[in-house]
C-alpha cells in the first residue's frame, strides 16, 4: 500500500493555512472516484494514483488531489448548511434530485478547483490534463481551459463553455444565482448522462460532513424553510445519507398513521434553536432541629439538653452548659426539574403540522427539549375529540423520537379533553404544559380540573379568542398556573416553563 | 530556542489573476450598463411602477428602449444573463414584464447576430411583448412559455416559440413568421396585415385578421 509523504502533507497544510484535518490515507477504492472523503478523513484511490503517475509526477498528483479535498473544507461547501443551500437552488431549476445532486457536485468542484488554481498555485490543471474524461468532464475541462488559461487537451463545447464561463465561481455571495445558471446550462447534458455511474471524477460530496455539521445544517434549513413540506422535500432527498448518520430511524415509515421522519426532524431542529427558561422546583428544608451552640443552663431549662462534656460534670446553673438547637440545613427535597406532561391540542382548529408550521407543536417541542435537557422525562397527551378516540397517550419517557412522533400527530377532529385521561399520567411533582387554542367543547370541565390541581401548569393559548380570555379569567386566582399567548413564532421563546406566581410574590 | 512562529514569517498567500477575473469584470460592465438602461426605461415609462399597455405607450416605450441601448456592445449571452437578472430582485428591483419584454425585443432587434436563442424554461418569469418588431433576417428562438402580445408588429423576422404563447399573439404583425409549438390564447393575429402564424397546438380565439394567414395544427383557420 502506498503512503503519502509526510513532507507533502505539511506543505499542503501550510498552503491551506493548517486546516484541522487528519493525515490523509491511500486506499484501494471500488469506485471510479479518485478521492473519498468520510467525515474529515481523506482517502486517495491507489488505482487512480498508479494510473496517473504514469503521466505525471505522483507527488504532484497527490498534492493536486489534496488541494481539491481540503478546499472542500476550507472554501466550498465549507459546511452542510451551504451544501444544502446550493442543492436547494439546483433543485429549483432541475426539479430532479439526481440531476440536482450531480449539478451541485460539479459546481462545487469547479468552485474549489478554480479557487485552488487562483489562490493556491495548485497542480490541479495537470491532473485534469492527464486524467481520463467522460463527456461532462470534457465540458468541465473545456471550461477550465477558458477560465484558467491553461491547455488541458480538450476541444469543442464552445457554446456551453461560452455560457458557463460567465458565472462568478469564486464569489461566495453569488453562488446561489451561479448554481442556478450552472444547472440550467448543464441540465440537458446531465439528463443525458444520468445513467453514468460516477457523478464527479473526485467522487460525491455527501460523506464529507460530520454528524455535527449535518445537525447544524438541518437546523439552518428548518429555520429558513417556509413550511415543513418544503423542509421535508429537501430532507427526503438525502434520506439514505441521513439514515447512515443516524438521523432517520429504521422503524419510521410514511404509511397511514405514521408521522414522516422529515416532519419530526423539522420540528426537532427548529425547537433546538430556541431555549425556553425552566424554573426548577425550589428546595425544601427537612424541619428537623440539630444541636448548634452552647448557652448556660438555668433552672427552668430542660436538663436533657445538658452537654456533660463541656459542663465538666458539674450540675450548677450558670456553669453547666446546654445545647441550643436550630433547624438544620439538611434538605428534604433538593432543587430539581420534575417530569413534564405535555397536553397538546390537535383538533381541526389547530394548524396541521405537516402542511404549515404549527406553533403548538413547536412550542410543545421547545418545552420537551427544555425538560429533556435537564434529564427529566416527558409524557404526551395529544387530544382532539378524546371522547371518540381522537387521542394519543405516551407515558413518561426520554425517547426523543417517540415524543416528537406523538407531538406531530394530527387528528383534525373536534375538541374534547377528558380530565380522567390526565389521571393516567399522574405522579409526584409533575409539571403540565398545556398548549391549545382553548376552543374546547367541555371547557368548564377543563377549567375545573385545572382549578383543582396543585401541579405547576404552563398554559399556552394560540391566537386570541373569547375562550382564551375566559380561561385566563377562570384561573387568574391560581398561583400555580402561568398563562402565555402565542401569536407568532417570536412569542415562543418568551415562555417560562414552571413559572409559578408565588415565586414572584416571594421575591418582591 | 527555535521560534515556534517561524513558519508564519513572511508568509503571504499568492494572489494571481486568471482569465476568469477578466471575463467576469467585462461581463459585469456590460450587465451594469444593460441594467442601468432598463432602470432608465422604467423611470421614463412607469413612474408609479405601473405600466399600462396601449398602442401609443408601446411605441413610445420601444423608442425609449432603442434610445437607451444605442451604441451599447452586447451579445446573446448578455441578453440571456439579463433574463436571469429579472429573477434576481437585488439587482433588478422593478421587473415589469411588459417593459422587460419590450426592452429585450429592442436588444434582440439591434444585436449583430442573426439567430438569437433564449431559454426561459425553469424560470419564474412570464415575458410579454417579446418579438416586437423583429426585423427581416433575424430569427428568435424561445424555449419556454411567453405571455401576451408575443410577436406583435413583427417586421419580417421569424419567431419560434417552443412552448405556449398568450393572448394577442402576432397582433398587428406586418410580415414574417411566428411558430408556436404549443397553444396560444385569444385574439391571435388581431389586426395583422401580413405574415403567417403557425400554431401546432390549440388556438383559443382568432382576432380580426386583415391580411396574412393563421394555421392551427397544420390546417388554415384564417382567412
Amino acid at each position: 500500500m502506498k503512503q503519502i509523504p509526510k513532507s507533502t502533507w505539511i506543505k499542503i497544510r501550510k498552503k491551506h493555512f493548517f486546516p484541522p484535518l487528519p493525515f490523509p490515507k491511500v486506499k484501494k477504492g471500488q469506485e471510479r472516484a479518485a478521492l473519498e472523503i468520510k467525515d474529515k478523513q481523506i482517502y486517495i484511490d491507489e488505482n487512480f494514483l498508479s494510473q496517473i503517475s504514469k503521466k505525471m509526477q505522483e507527488n504532484d498528483a497527490i498534492e493536486a488531489l489534496l488541494d481539491h479535498a481540503i478546499a472542500h473544507y476550507t472554501f466550498c461547501p465549507w459546511d452542510f448548511a451551504t451544501y444544502l443551500k446550493l442543492y436547494a437552488e439546483a433543485k429549483k431549476v432541475s426539479k430532479d434530485k439526481d440531476i440536482a445532486k450531480r449539478a451541485t457536485d460539479y459546481f462545487m468542484d469547479v468552485v474549489v478547483d478554480t479557487y485552488c488554481v487562483k489562490e493556491k498555485e495548485s497542480n490541479i490543471p495537470s491532473l485534469y490534463k492527464y486524467m481520463e474524461k467522460g463527456k461532462i468532464e470534457q465540458v468541465m475541462c473545456a471550461l477550465y481551459q477558458k477560465i484558467w488559461g491553461k491547455d488541458l487537451n480538450v476541444s469543442g463545447f464552445d457554446e456551453l463553455v461560452r455560457k458557463l464561463m460567465r458565472i462568478p465561481y469564486i464569489n461566495k455571495k453569488r453562488w446561489k444565482e451561479g448554481i442556478r445558471r450552472f444547472t440550467h446550462i448543464l441540465k440537458p447534458l446531465l439528463e443525458e448522462q444520468i445513467y453514468q455511474p460516477a457523478s464527479s471524477p473526485f467522487g460525491g460530496h455527501r460523506s464529507l460532513f460530520s454528524k455535527d455539521s449535518i445537525d447544524k445544517g438541518l437546523m439552518e434549513l428548518a429555520l429558513s424553510s417556509s413550511s415543513p413540506q418544503a423542509f421535508g422535500e429537501l430532507v427526503n432527498d438525502f434520506k439514505e445519507e441521513l439514515k447512515e448518520k443516524g438521523f432517520f430511524g429504521n422503524e419510521v415509515g410514511r404509511g397511514r398513521g405514521q408521522e414522516s421522519m422529515a416532519n419530526i426532524l423539522y420540528y426537532m431542529k427548529l425547537a433546538q434553536r430556541y431555549t425556553l427558561s425552566l424554573k426548577k422546583l425550589p428546595e425544601k428544608k427537612s424541619g428537623s432541629i440539630y444541636p448548634h451552640s452552647h448557652s448556660p443552663w438555668e433552672i427552668e431549662k430542660p436538663y436533657q439538653d445538658i452537654d456533660i462534656w463541656t459542663s465538666f460534670g458539674k450540675f450548677l446553673p450558670g456553669l453547666t452548659q446546654v445545647w441550643n438547637r436550630r433547624e438544620g440545613e439538611i434538605l428534604y427535597l433538593e432543587e430539581k426539574v420534575p417530569n413534564c406532561l405535555i397536553i397538546i391540542d390537535s383538533s381541526g382548529s389547530m394548524t396541521d403540522p405537516r402542511r404549515n408550521l404549527s406553533y403548538a407543536v413547536l412550542g410543545a417541542a421547545c418545552a420537551c427539549e427544555a425538560y429533556l435537557k435537564h434529564g427529566s422525562k416527558v409524557a404526551v397527551y395529544n387530544f382532539s375529540d378524546a371522547e371518540v378516540g381522537g387521542k394519543y397517550l405516551l407515558p413518561f419517557t426520554q425517547d426523543r423520537i417517540a415524543i416528537y412522533k406523538s407531538l406531530c400527530k394530527y387528528f383534525g377532529g373536534g375538541t374534547y379533553l377528558r380530565p380522567t385521561d390526565i389521571k393516567f399520567f399522574e405522579c409526584d411533582d409533575m409539571d403540565i404544559f398545556f398548549i391549545t387554542d382553548m376552543k374546547i367543547s367541555n371547557f368548564s370541565d377543563v377549567v375545573s380540573y385545572f382549578n383543582n390541581i396543585e401541579n405547576r401548569v404552563t398554559a399556552v393559548h394560540i391566537g386570541e379568542s373569547i375562550h382564551s380570555q375566559r380561561f385566563a379569567l377562570s384561573v387568574s386566582k391560581k398561583n400555580n398556573i402561568s398563562l402565555y399567548h402565542v401569536q407568532k413564532r417570536e412569542d415562543i421563546p418568551k415562555i417560562v416553563l414552571g413559572k409559578v406566581k408565588e415565586y414572584l410574590h416571594q421575591a418582591f | 530556542m527555535k521560534n515556534p512562529f517561524f513558519e508564519f514569517k513572511d508568509f503571504r498567500p499568492k494572489k494571481r489573476e486568471i482569465p476568469l477575473d477578466k471575463i467576469i469584470a467585462s461581463k459585469e460592465k456590460v450587465m451594469d450598463a444593460l441594467i442601468k438602461a432598463y432602470d432608465r426605461l422604467v423611470e421614463q415609462e412607469a413612474k408609479e411602477l405601473v405600466w399600462l399597455v396601449s398602442y401609443h405607450s408601446v411605441i413610445r416605450a420601444y423608442a425609449n428602449a432603442e434610445k437607451s441601448i444605442k451604441d451599447m456592445q452586447y451579445g446573446v449571452e448578455d441578453i440571456e444573463e439579463f433574463l436571469f437578472e429579472i429573477e434576481n430582485p437585488s439587482r433588478l428591483p422593478y421587473p415589469i414584464m411588459g417593459l422587460c419584454g419590450l426592452y429585450i425585443s429592442a436588444l434582440c432587434n439591434h444585436i449583430k447576430e442573426k439567430e438569437i436563442v433564449l431559454d426561459l424554461q425553469n424560470k419564474n418569469i412570464n415575458l410579454h411583448l417579446l418579438g416586437y418588431r423583429l426585423p427581416k433576417g433575424k430569427r428568435l428562438i424561445v424555449y419556454g412559455d411567453l405571455g401576451d402580445f408575443t410577436g406583435i408588429g413583427l417586421n419580417g423576422g421569424e419567431l419560434l416559440v417552443e412552448g405556449n404563447a398568450g393572448n394577442w399573439t402576432g397582433a398587428g404583425m406586418r410580415m414574417g413568421k411566428i411558430v408556436v409549438k404549443k397553444n396560444v390564447g385569444r385574439r391571435t393575429g388581431e389586426d395583422m396585415v401580413g405574415g403567417e402564424i403557425y400554431v401546432e397546438g390549440k388556438i383559443l380565439g382568432v382576432g380580426n385578421v386583415r391580411y396574412g394567414r393563421i394555421y392551427e395544427k397544420g390546417g388554415i383557420v384564417s382567412p
